[in-house]
């Protein structure tokens, strides 16, 4: 295993997850360059100091009819022309591939300032298209095609696998959904930040809160919506000159410390299926988990001060819970229990909301919760701010649980 | 906006118990649509109407409008008569949400103020009645836990709130509604002073108002054309007026008219209702909710209104002069390009132009004049701008432009300059004035 990154992260900036761009009248362009100029502006840093550019993106192909998405970044800025630049790909976890890319040609000493933008637009197409785009992240003839929803379906077979190998209680997905509506209340670009939620309401079971895909109601779901963040990340060299240029030390600048990353088998029938003796049901997101903290030199979840999951719905939530370590396996609902998850509790996890909270447009994920990451760690998360916060961790998931990525975001 | 850390707030809130609220006016727009939001973080909330067949009704239209019949689950349903005094009792915090009348909130007080603990927390709804006025002449610990607590319409959508304070209000109740309505409820909390109307109605009904008397000089479709979208709103000024109705926009209208003189409203004249709306008012014609305003719909053919007859053509058989700057404009917003669209906006010829910047001009200048009076800050005037009208907040429409290019447009049109913005222009400092870096400012210059 290679040692620990000396990457930096200075800084970013997300859209408002609950804008609607099309409504706005407003072009794929326009989403671009709002996210990445608003981070030059946060980051104080010139166009002219960038020096290559990842784009995550899923499926623009098909919600905006626009490929060739790294070309677009030269678009935003005069000085951005002729600098290299790429799209990546990975479903849900394509934001967390391109800080991936990004990040290891920093520690290669190709560049010294990378952009990285995590971006989608999907409120082109009604649910019903968007729905089976996103079934294109399955092995789609197989497990989408033809079916409404594949996805939620996938996920309540999570929950499936769940009760029967421990239990599963409807009453702990409620919950965890009523926290990440709580949380997304506080936070200013969250997409659900006005949407009427509470316990009851989760555990509703009228035509309100429909069923769609197993024991999936609506109030178990993330939503698509519109969104793109961009990140900063720097070496070493750059990030002591940049810090000095705005009055703060090293030591405060976070630093990705440890990542994990790894790519399970298609479907959601051959994943349980290995996972058939192993006490955790995604066995390769456990290491994901775990490799992260590895490389960050942290040994468990104890050494964390937070973490921003991937809860596409409350199910993805709950198998986090067990495969980060809070608890044994199978025993996830003890965290839901005793408040283990709220900001003040003892292991918080998703204080902005998550993705059921504050959206998922879904090439921008990963950047987001590597944003809200940097964001808790340098204590400028705002309403939603874990005190105290040094560590944060992530977990990006595409798929059903197939490309898994983690990053540990902290200081020193 | 609270001075208090999130965790203090948290903390704030931990030490006093919220858990019975009774909704006064519970049959109301306002009433029902605050009602529900409670519901999301108390778990007892007492609907009451004059009849208990009207709290139902405001309960029904409760689940409505939130989409949840699980609102019902934490709510009670009464009349005053009935119930007003033993709920007032049992309450945490009473919400008045009845019409904007004086005397009418003044009598559901005194039978508050009989039934209440001396520690409940009482209030009101109003968006522009004296919060000193309403509570004159009561007990001290009405007065101590008394305070205006402005909801927008519909609260359910809408989280911009204003939390006003009466001179005798304690501060610590101030404090712990601002924690709570910010936390547990999500709204973006900003603090006014008791003037009328208080920050938000005052500068947005000023310019709704004036887009009004525009539109009776030079016509309702090009009126709404020049104040479009473009100039950094969702919907257009007269579009909103038939929204929220014109009964509510003139009684607005009318309180700060009549609560102000020319030496403290410098440009009172704009808050003057135009002679025809109150002239087709008496024709019932109240916007939306009497079936048609500036705007009606016949089918799927959008109709305008004449002032000066009272009678509607087809939108697309109106001619409008070439406004072909409005369409450069909307095109740069399309491709994010915000700054230089507006400075094509500040730059662009023509006497049309020269009027929609009069506007904006207007708008801006108004609000920076009112600092020291409604707010403390022009951030408080931004905030309740942004966030209660969704419309581009004052700083973020001088940070688009430029200082310098907001001063001239202030003088072209003909208005006094604010002392902010001409020392800006000045010293090139601040070098912006909206500094919520993690608001999205693009979102507010929407594209036609």
């Amino acid at each position: 295993m290679a040692a620990g990154s000396e990457v930096y992260i200075l800084g970013g900036y997300q859209t408002d997850f609950a804008r609607n761009w099309t409504k706005e009248n407003k072009h794929f362009s326009a989403l671009m360059r709002e996210s990445v100029v608003g981070a030059l502006e946060a980051c104080e840093i010139a166009p002219e100091e960038v020096e290559s550019a990842h784009v995550g993106n899923f499926a623009a192909e098909l919600y905006c009819m626009q490929g060739h998405l790294g070309a677009f970044f030269t678009e935003v800025d005069p000085a951005f022309s002729g600098l290299p630049t790429s799209r990546h790909e990975a479903a849900c976890a394509s934001g967390s591939i391109a800080l991936l890319a990004a990040s290891a040609e920093i520690e290669a000493g190709r560049y010294d300032l990378q952009a990285v933008v995590g971006i989608e637009q999907m409120k082109t197409v009604d649910s019903g298209k968007g729905g089976t785009y996103l079934g294109t992240a399955a092995w789609f003839e197989e497990e989408a095609e033809g079916i409404d929803a594949p996805f939620p379906k996938l996920f309540g077979r999570l929950g499936d696998e769940y009760d029967k190998r421990y239990g599963l209680k409807d009453e702990h997905l409620a919950e965890i959904s009523k926290i990440n509506y709580a949380n997304a209340k506080l936070n200013p670009n969250a997409q659900t930040r006005t949407w009427y939620m509470n316990k009851d309401h989760a555990l509703d079971r009228s035509d309100d809160n429909p069923a769609i895909g197993g024991r999936i109601r609506i109030s178990d779901c993330s939503q698509v919506t519109d969104g793109a963040v961009t990140l900063f990340l720097a070496s070493r060299e750059y990030a002591e000159k940049w810090a000095k240029g705005v009055g703060k030390k090293l030591s405060e600048i976070p630093r990705m410390k440890g990542w994990g990353h790894n790519t399970a088998r298609l479907k959601f029938d051959d994943k349980v299926a290995e996972s058939a003796n192993d006490e955790y049901v995604l066995p390769h997101v456990r290491s994901t988990v775990m490799n992260a903290m590895k490389r960050a030199g942290i040994d468990g979840v104890d050494g964390i001060d937070g973490i921003e999951t991937h809860d596409c719905f409350t199910t993805s939530e709950y198998m986090a819970i067990d495969h980060f370590g809070i608890t044994a396996p199978g025993e996830s609902w003890k965290a839901v229990e005793e408040g283990w998850l709220e900001i003040d509790g003892k292991h918080p996890i998703n204080p902005s909301g998550g993705l059921i909270g504050a959206g998922h447009p879904v090439g921008a994920t990963g950047c987001r919760q590597v944003l809200d990451a940097h964001l808790q760690v340098t204590g400028q998360a705002g309403a939603y701010q874990v005190e105290g916060a040094k560590n944060f961790q992530t977990l990006n998931i595409g798929g059903s649980g197939t490309t898994s990525c983690s990053f540990v975001v902290g200081t020193d | 906006m609270s001075s208090l850390s999130p965790k203090e707030m948290r903390q704030l809130i931990a030490s006093r118990k919220i858990e019975r609220v009774v909704v006064l006016g519970a049959n109301g727009t306002m009433g029902y649509g605050s009602a529900a939001l409670f519901t999301q973080a108390v778990p007892e909330v007492t609907f009451l109407a004059r009849t208990k067949e009207k709290a139902e009704d405001g309960l029904a239209a409760a689940v409505k409008q939130v989409r949840s019949p699980t609102v019902a689950n934490r709510a009670k349903t009464g009349s005053y008569d009935d119930d007003l005094a033993s709920a007032c009792a049992d309450a945490d915090l009473i919400f008045e949400a009845l019409t904007e009348d004086f005397d009418l909130k003044k009598d559901i007080f005194d039978k508050v103020e009989g039934a209440r603990r001396d520690d409940s927390i009482v209030a009101t709804v109003t968006s522009g009645l004296s919060i000193n006025k309403l509570c004159e002449g009561r007990s001290d610990s009405f007065r101590k836990n008394f305070l205006g607590l402005h909801f927008f319409n519909p609260p359910n959508v809408i989280v911009g709130t204003e939390l006003v304070a009466g001179d005798d209000t304690d501060p610590g109740v101030v404090d712990f509604i601002d924690a709570f309505s910010t936390v547990l409820l999500g709204r973006e909390m900003i603090r006014t002073a008791d003037t009328p109307a208080f920050a938000g109605n005052r500068v947005g009904f000023k310019v709704m108002n004036e887009v009004a008397q525009l539109a009776g000089e030079i016509g309702v479709a090009l009126t709404d054309k020049l104040i479009g979208p473009y100039t950094g709103r969702a919907m257009t000024p007269l579009a909103t007026v038939d929204l929220v109705g014109w009964d509510i926009h003139r009684a607005i209208v009318d309180n700060v008219y009549e609560n102000t003189t020319e030496a403290n409203d410098e440009v009172r004249e704009t808050n003057k209702l135009p002679d025809y709306m109150a002239t087709l008012m008496d024709k019932g014609v109240l916007g939306n909710k009497s079936g048609g305003g500036f705007f009606k719909k016949d089918g799927k053919t959008r109709l305008v209104l004449d002032p000066a007859s009272g009678d509607y053509t087809p939108a697309d058989e109106i001619d409008l002069p070439n406004l072909g700057y409005i369409d450069q404009v909307a095109a740069l917003h399309r491709d994010g390009r915000y700054k230089e669209g507006m400075a094509k906006f500040a730059a662009a010829e023509g006497e049309h132009a020269r009027i929609a910047r009069k506007v904006i001009a207007g708008y801006i200048a108004y609000a920076f004049q009112r600092v020291g009076e409604v707010t403390e800050t022009i951030d408080g005037i931004d905030r309740i701008m942004g966030m209660g009208f969704n419309v581009a907040p004052p700083s973020v429409l001088v940070d688009a432009l430029g200082a310098s290019a907001t001063v001239d447009m202030i003088a072209e049109a003909g208005l006094d300059v604010p002392a902010a913005l001409a020392e800006a222009a000045r010293t090139g400092e601040p070098k912006r004035f909206f500094n919520h870096t993690r608001i999205n400012v693009g979102k507010f210059f929407v594209a036609e």
